[in-house]
C-alpha cells in the first residue's frame, strides 16, 4: 500500500507573509493575525485533501525555519545571525547555546490544537503529525558555548524535546533530522565536533518511547537506523540501503527543482520497494519551502495520484 | 588615479523610499504608466545616490532603485527564463526564482541605462556597478533545460561578459560581481571560479567579488585564481569572528564588511574603528576598502543612512591614525 504524505513545511503563502509584516509593523492586531493563520491553515488542509495527501502537517506556517521559533522557547539558548540551511538559498537563525537547556513556556501545543480543530472540520480522514527539529540536527546547527561535547548537547536537546512532546495533542511526531544523513554542510560553517552514531540512534529511540516518531532525513543517506520509527529516506539525493527493514517513507519527488517528475517513472521506482516493504509512505524529498507555492502543490497532487494499493 | 586611504563604498541595495514602493505596487497592478514609473525610479535613484554621497561614501551607487531583486532583475531581462512564483529565503523575505526553460540569450542590456544615469548624476569620480554573478544566478534558478548547473553557469558567464564589455566601453571603471551563492556547494566552487573568470575575460575594469554569510575557508583557497582585484565580504554579522582565512589573501584587496545589515542597532563610529583595527592585523590598510556587510535594503531607510554615516566616521578615526604614519592615499588598482 502506498500512502502519500507531507513532510515538514509547505511554502508560506505570500498573502500570509504580508499579514505577518503588517503585524510586525503594528498595523495588524494579534487577533487578526491569528485569524490569518487559521484561514491559511484551513486552505492548506482543503488543498491537501483535494491532492489526496493522507498524512499531513500544519505546514509550519507559524515557523520561520525548522528551528524557529522553538529555540526562542528554550532557556539557555540565544538566537544568533543567519546561516545557510545546507546548500540552499534559505537561511535559518542559529541557536547559540549559552547555558543549561530547559523548556520554557511555549504555544506549540496550542498551535497544534488549533490545527487539529481545523483538520477535524475540513479533512477528518487525515492524520496530523507535529513537526519538530530532531536533537541531532539541532545540535549540529547550534553554536555550542555551554556543553562539553556535541553528544552532550544533543542529549540536552532530546530532554527538552521529550518534555515538549508529552504536551503535544497528537499521537505522531515528525522529527526533522537531515543531520542523520548530512551532518553539517560546509556551506553553513566548518564542523568542529560530531554527534556519534550511537548517541544519535539512542536519543531518537528514547524519544520514540514518548510518542510515535516519523524521522525525516534528507540531502543524503542516513548512516544509522533508529528502531521503532518510520524513517524517511531521500531517494532524490540519497539512497535506500538494502538492509533497511523498518517502516519506510520515501522522498521521491524533488522539492528543489521545478521540473515535474513523470508519474510512470515514479511508479516504476516504487514497484520493487512495494514488493519488499508492503507498505510505504511517499513524500517530497525535503521541505517544500524551496519551491514556488504553485509548483509545490503540483508536486503534491502528483504524489497524491500515487496513493493506493 | 589616487583615492583616500580606506575608501568607503557600498555593496549594492538600499531601502527603497516608501513612495517608490507604492509606485512599484501601482505599476505592477497596471495603474501607473511605464513612463511615470521609469521617472519615479530615476528620481529615487538620484535621491539615494545623494544620500550615499551625503553620508560621505567615496564610491557610491544608487541602491538598486530600479531593481526588484538581485537575481530576478537579471533573469527577467535574459530570454529563456520563466517565473513560477516567489520562493522564501528566510522569514518573510522572498524572491522570484526563475526557471531556465530554453536556451538563454542576451536580449537587451542589463544595467547599462542604470550606469549611464548614475554616472551622469554623481558627484564622485568612481561608482561601483554591482551585478549578480553567473554562478549565483545559476544556483538561484531552477534548471529545466541545461544538462548541468555548470553548463547553465557558463552560459550566464557568456551573457555577463557581453554586458561587462559594454559597460567598459561606456566608461565604467569598477564592477562588483555579487556571488553570495558561490560557496553553497563546496564541490562546485571550482565551477563558480571558472564562471567568474569567463565573465571577466578581456574586460579591463576593476572587478570586485562580493560573497556573504558563507564559510570563507572555501573561498580562501581560490583567492589567487579568481581574476578580480577585490573581495568584499561580510564580517559584522558574524561578530568579526573567523578572520584567520584572511592570511591567504596576500595580494588582493579586501572590501571589509564593517556594519551589520541584519541588525537595526546602529554601530558607533568607535565600534567601526575597532573592527577596522582588528582586520588590519590581517590586511594592511593599503589593501583595505570599507563597506557594509551586504546590501542595506532590509533596514529602515533612516537606520541604513545612519549606519553609512557612522561607518564613514569610523573610517575617519582610522584615517587620522594612519595619517600620522604618512599613509593617506592609495592608487585605484584595476588588477590584483
Amino acid at each position: 500500500m502506498i500512502i502519500p504524505a507531507l513532510i515538514g513545511s509547505l511554502p508560506r503563502p505570500v498573502s500570509l507573509s504580508k499579514k505577518l509584516e503588517q503585524y510586525y509593523l503594528g498595523r495588524l492586531s494579534e487577533e487578526k493575525l491569528e485569524e490569518a493563520y487559521r484561514e491559511h491553515t484551513r486552505r492548506a488542509f482543503e488543498n491537501l485533501r483535494r491532492a489526496g495527501i493522507r498524512v499531513i502537517t500544519d505546514g509550519l506556517y507559524r515557523w520561520d525555519d525548522i528551528f524557529n521559533p522553538l529555540i526562542r522557547f528554550i532557556d539557555g539558548v540565544e538566537v544568533n545571525g543567519l546561516f545557510k540551511f545546507y546548500e540552499n538559498n534559505f537561511f535559518y537563525r542559529s541557536p547559540v547555546v549559552k547555558g543549561e537547556l530547559s523548556l520554557g513556556e511555549n504555544p506549540i501545543p496550542e498551535w497544534l490544537n488549533v490545527a487539529l480543530e481545523i483538520k477535524e472540520e475540513v479533512y477528518p480522514g487525515a492524520v496530523l503529525k507535529a513537526v519538530l527539529p530532531g536533537p541531532v540536527t539541532l545540535a549540529y546547527h547550534s553554536i555550542n558555548e555551554a556543553y562539553e561535547s556535541l553528544d552532550e548537547l544533543a542529549e540536552a536537546y532530546a530532554g527538552v524535546l521529550a518534555e515538549l512532546m508529552k504536551e503535544l495533542p497528537v499521537e505522531l511526531v515528525e522529527l526533522q533530522e537531515p543531520a542523520l544523513a548530512a551532518e553539517l554542510s560546509r556551506a553553513t560553517r566548518e564542523k568542529s565536533d560530531s554527534v556519534s552514531a550511537e548517541t544519535a540512534k539512542a536519543l531518537i529511540e528514547r524519544l520514540e518511547k514518548v510518542k510515535a516518531l516519523w524521522v525525516v532525513t534528507y540531502f543524503g543517506t542516513p548512516r544509522g537506523f533508529p528502531e521503532g520509527v518510520i524513517l524517511n529516506f531521500d531517494l532524490v539525493e540519497g539512497t535506500l540501503p538494502e538492509n533497511y527493514r523498518g517502516d519506510l517513507g520515501v522522498g521521491i519527488v524533488n522539492a528543489r527543482e521545478t521540473k515535474m517528475e513523470r508519474r510512470d517513472r515514479l511508479v516504476d521506482k516504487l514497484k520493487p520497494l512495494l514488493r519488499k516493504h508492503g507498505k510505504l509512505y511517499v513524500t517530497p524529498n525535503t521541505l517544500l519551502d524551496f519551491l514556488p507555492e504553485s509548483v509545490a502543490w503540483r508536486k503534491l497532487k502528483l504524489l497524491g495520484k500515487l496513493g493506493g494499493e | 588615479m589616487e583615492l583616500q586611504i580606506l575608501p568607503t563604498s557600498i555593496i549594492g541595495s538600499y531601502p527603497k523610499p516608501r513612495w517608490l514602493l507604492r509606485m512599484y505596487s501601482l505599476y505592477e497592478l497596471g495603474r501607473l504608466p511605464e513612463e511615470d514609473f521609469r521617472e519615479a525610479v530615476k528620481d529615487a535613484s538620484v535621491a539615494v545616490l545623494r544620500e550615499h554621497e551625503r553620508a560621505g561614501v567615496d564610491i557610491p551607487w544608487d541602491g538598486e532603485m530600479g531593481r526588484s531583486e538581485m537575481t530576478e532583475y537579471f533573469t527577467a531581462k535574459i530570454s529563456g527564463f520563466k517565473f513560477y512564483g516567489p520562493v522564501r529565503v528566510w522569514g518573510n523575505a522572498y524572491f522570484n526564482k526563475a526557471a531556465a526553460v530554453s536556451k538563454l540569450e542576451y536580449s537587451e542590456p542589463l544595467v547599462l541605462d542604470e550606469f549611464r544615469w548614475i554616472k551622469a548624476n554623481t558627484t564622485r569620480e568612481i561608482v561601483k556597478v554591482p551585478i549578480t554573478g553567473p554562478y549565483t544566478i545559476a544556483e538561484w534558478s531552477f534548471n529545466e533545460y541545461y544538462s548541468s548547473k555548470e553548463e547553465l553557469a557558463f552560459e550566464l558567464a557568456r551573457i555577463l561578459n557581453r554586458e561587462f564589455t559594454l559597460l567598459e566601453k561606456e566608461g565604467a571603471t569598477f564592477i562588483q560581481i555579487d556571488e553570495p551563492a558561490m560557496l553553497n556547494h563546496p564541490d562546485e566552487v571550482p565551477i563558480a571560479v571558472e564562471a567568474i573568470n569567463r565573465a571577466v575575460k578581456g574586460v579591463n575594469v576593476k572587478f570586485g567579488l562580493h560573497v556573504c554569510y558563507s564559510n570563507y575557508n572555501l573561498l580562501a583557497d581560490y583567492f589567487d585564481e579568481i581574476n578580480v582585484s577585490q573581495f568584499a565580504l561580510e564580517f559584522a554579522n558574524r561578530g568579526f569572528r573567523e578572520m584567520e582565512f584572511l592570511k591567504k589573501l596576500t595580494h588582493g584587496e579586501l572590501g571589509f564588511g564593517a556594519v551589520d545589515v541584519h541588525n537595526p542597532r546602529i554601530e558607533t563610529p568607535e565600534e567601526v574603528a575597532k573592527a577596522i583595527r582588528k582586520v588590519m592585523k590581517y590586511i594592511e590598510p593599503e589593501r583595505l576598502y570599507v563597506n557594509p556587510d551586504c546590501g542595506l535594503k532590509l533596514l529602515d531607510r533612516s537606520i541604513a543612512y545612519q549606519k553609512l554615516v557612522n561607518m564613514v566616521k569610523g573610517v575617519e578615526i582610522i584615517r587620522k591614525e594612519l595619517a600620522k604614519e604618512g599613509k593617506e592615499s592609495i592608487p585605484f588598482r584595476r588588477s590584483a
